[in-house]
């Protein structure tokens, strides 16, 4: 541990060598130029080559000029070209060519073009612990189906079960298909089909241990599907609305209850309707991302708010609203050698929401497996560090964190190694999961009934041409707790 | 644990080859006129050949100089200056067409060796007041120039594709965690091609009484 701890102080030092102060506010110019000079041309057609796979029109309708155009060589327009068209995400490298047109003073632009695979495994789950001695699964995608620049994928996960009573193997599986610019426009549309077959344990004794005889479990089943639109406000910014209906089929015991550590016994609300129920809701979505870099932010930040009502009206059993919001903000220092960033998000749930719809632990702890594919994986209680509240609750109606992190960048490249950059950082901060009820009453001091404590994680986050990896103590907790 | 020491080592090791973003040291030559400090040298080294070849491509060149002049054991820069010059080729009157700054007016030239020369070259430029360089005390000048900067805003553009949720079903993955994804990754670089550069020290030798 001691040479761990030696090696990453001694990464930080490194990437913090003082050889050049940074350019602080700059003074004189600003670095891009954006008047225009040069000759002024007549763009006579635009020749795009190298697309194999990717229709033509898809690449045509992201481009800033088009034939016909009268502009400078210098325009803005000409040098977004290129960047216009990676930003499609299906190209490894685009370049561009001018030749003379027909006519003097007109030109033919030329667009040659790199394909990629565009192939995307999103996510890859497996671990093992003693409610699930063993899941595996995986969430793949394509996001340029047939060239026509739609974007399909799915995911499969199974999950065995344990000794708890009443729990069974677990498995489920999703269909996504998603078009972010219906015909090159700012609109876009989505839908996804999700079958789950699952089984949810619950607590009848005891608060923080897993053995299996404190918990239950009864088994359910959810099938549904979301449709929705998006719109691009701007090219950073973007709404969205959806509609979600899900049919669940469970088998409820009757009257549950828990044994607290006092000897009580109290009733236990699972939050889902005995037998088959409906779940329908309308959503309404923001998200605004300037972080240059989404994988290793120094800088930038991203705002996600999304609100979901669903009600009888839509045509479901359950009458509730989850707002949902999440802000981060990187400030960088020294050059972006460094960062600061700050994380806040939360969720408030009000109303009579299903149990899927609320707030689970490990949507606030990062130290514990998180859900996959809508199934719990884990009955492990939170670390208790601060002392606070011993029994808190695995679903809750209110509930976030607020992390601060310090990122150091290890190196940064241009791809010559398929290495682009890595980063240490270091991550602390607090979360909480309460009902609300649980606010409103205590029976013991306000300390040892906060359901709050610290949540932190540290490690290595490396930026790779074949994707993206993180090293760091959460994830590996999320694997075995 | 040992393991994880290794991979660390080894990954680094990987992307320290890899890093593009390393000091040269340069002579330059300083001159005192009037009450401001001046420089002259030279960033040829911003442009390899494809860079070179580009300039007769018929889309603009631009490259960005920041400039900074700091004391010896202090990050802090006493001056910092930032200039801005483009070249664009007329494919159909074979010329370029050069601005060494913002304000200046464009000039006409007719080889792509004197757009180099133009776009490269840092003559008589002034750095830094005198008068914020006491004598005796020893400076140094640092260079960075971007061959082709992209915006942060364009950056942005380009990548924003992979933070945009899949639209899954966890609700906490997209709120709350991270994640990590494996495919193919390209990257554009904040710049075509980027120079950092440092003078050698200099110091205002104080005047014989």
């Amino acid at each position: 541990m001691r040479v761990l701890v030696a090696l990453l102080v001694a990464l930080v030092a490194t990437s913090a060598r003082a050889d050049v102060p940074p350019p602080a506010a700059a003074a004189g110019e600003a670095l891009h130029e954006d008047k225009e000079f040069g000759p002024v041309i007549l763009i006579e057609s635009i020749e795009i080559t190298g697309n194999t796979a990717t229709q033509t029109e898809i690449i045509r309708r992201a481009l800033p000029i088009q034939p016909g155009d009268i502009l400078h060589a210098s325009d803005r327009r000409m040098r977004e070209v290129r960047f216009k068209v990676l930003a499609l995400g299906y190209f490894r490298d685009v370049t561009l060519g001018m030749h003379k047109g027909s006519a003097r003073g007109q030109v033919v632009i030329e667009i040659h073009v790199v394909e990629r695979g565009t192939f995307v495994l999103n996510r890859l789950w497996f671990g093992t612990n003693e409610l699930t001695p063993y899941w595996i699964g995986t969430d793949v995608g394509e996001r340029n189906l047939l060239g026509l620049g739609i974007a399909v994928g799915g995911g499969l996960i199974f999950a065995s079960h344990g000794l708890v009573q009443g729990s069974r193997d677990q498995w489920a599986g999703e269909l996504r298909i998603s078009d972010g610019a219906l015909r090159g426009t700012r609109w876009g549309a989505n839908g996804a089909l999700t079958l789950v077959h699952g089984s949810e344990a619950y607590r009848v004794a005891g608060t923080s241990g897993t053995a299996p005889d404190e918990f239950r479990a009864f088994p359910y089943r959810r099938f549904g599907g979301r449709w929705g639109v998006t719109y691009d406000i701007t090219t950073l910014a973007r709404l969205s609305a959806g509609y979600r209906l899900e049919e669940v089929d469970t088998q409820l015991p009757v009257a549950p209850t828990q044994e607290l550590p006092d000897g009580r016994v109290v009733g236990i609300d699972l939050h889902l309707r005995p037998g088959e129920s409906r779940i329908a809701t309308a959503q309404l979505g923001f998200d605004r991302d300037t972080r240059p870099d989404p994988i290793l932010p120094h800088s930038g930040g991203r705002i996600t708010a999304t609100a979901e009502i669903g009600s009888g009206a839509l045509g479901g059993s359950y009458n509730f609203l989850t707002v949902f919001a999440r802000y981060e903000h990187w400030f960088p220092l020294h050059d972006e050698r460094h960062t600061i960033g700050f994380r806040l998000a939360g969720g408030v749930v009000i109303g009579d929401a299903d149990r899927f719809d609320r707030i689970h632990i490990s949507d606030v702890d990062q130290l514990l497996t998180p859900r996959a594919m809508g199934l719990v994986l884990s009955n492990a209680a939170p670390l208790d560090i601060l002392g606070t509240r011993p029994d808190k609750p695995s679903y809750g109606d209110l509930g976030g964190t607020a992390t601060v992190e310090y990122a150091a960048r290890l190196f940064r490249g241009i791809g010559k190694n398929r290495v682009y950059g890595g980063d240490l950082f270091f991550g602390a901060g607090l979360w909480g999961l309460a009902e609300a009820e649980d606010l409103r009453l205590r029976d013991r001091a306000l300390w040892s009934s906060l359901p709050i404590d610290i949540v932190a994680d540290a490690g290595v986050r490396i930026d790779t041409e074949l994707g993206i990896f993180e090293l760091t103590i959460g994830n590996a907790l999320g694997r075995l707790r | 644990m040992r393991a994880l020491i290794v991979a660390l080592l080894l990954v680094t090791a990987v992307a320290r080859a890899d890093d593009d973003d390393l000091l040269q040291v340069q002579k330059m030559k300083f001159v005192e006129r009037g009450d401001s400090l001046y420089v002259t040298t030279s960033i040829g080294k911003l442009f390899d050949f494809e860079a070179f070849q580009g300039l007769k491509s018929g889309f603009a060149s631009t490259v960005a100089i920041q400039i900074w002049v700091y004391p010896k054991d202090s990050r802090e820069p006493i001056a910092i200056t930032t200039l801005v010059r483009s070249a664009v080729w007329d494919i159909w009157d074979e010329i370029y067409t050069v601005k060494t700054c913002k304000t200046c007016p464009a000039q006409k030239v007719k080889s792509p060796a004197e757009a180099l020369k133009l776009l490269t070259s840092v003559d008589d430029f002034p750095v830094a007041k005198l008068a914020d360089i006491p004598y005796d005390d020893i400076y140094y000048l640092a260079l960075r120039a971007d061959l082709n900067p992209v915006s942060k805003e364009t950056l942005t553009e380009v990548r924003r594709w992979l933070s945009q949720s899949s639209g899954g079903i966890d609700r906490g993955g997209v709120f709350f965690g991270s994640f990590v994804s494996a495919f193919v990754n390209p990257k554009i670089a904040p710049a075509d091609r980027v120079l950092r550069v440092q003078s050698q020290p200099f110091y205002r030798p104080a005047p014989k009484p």
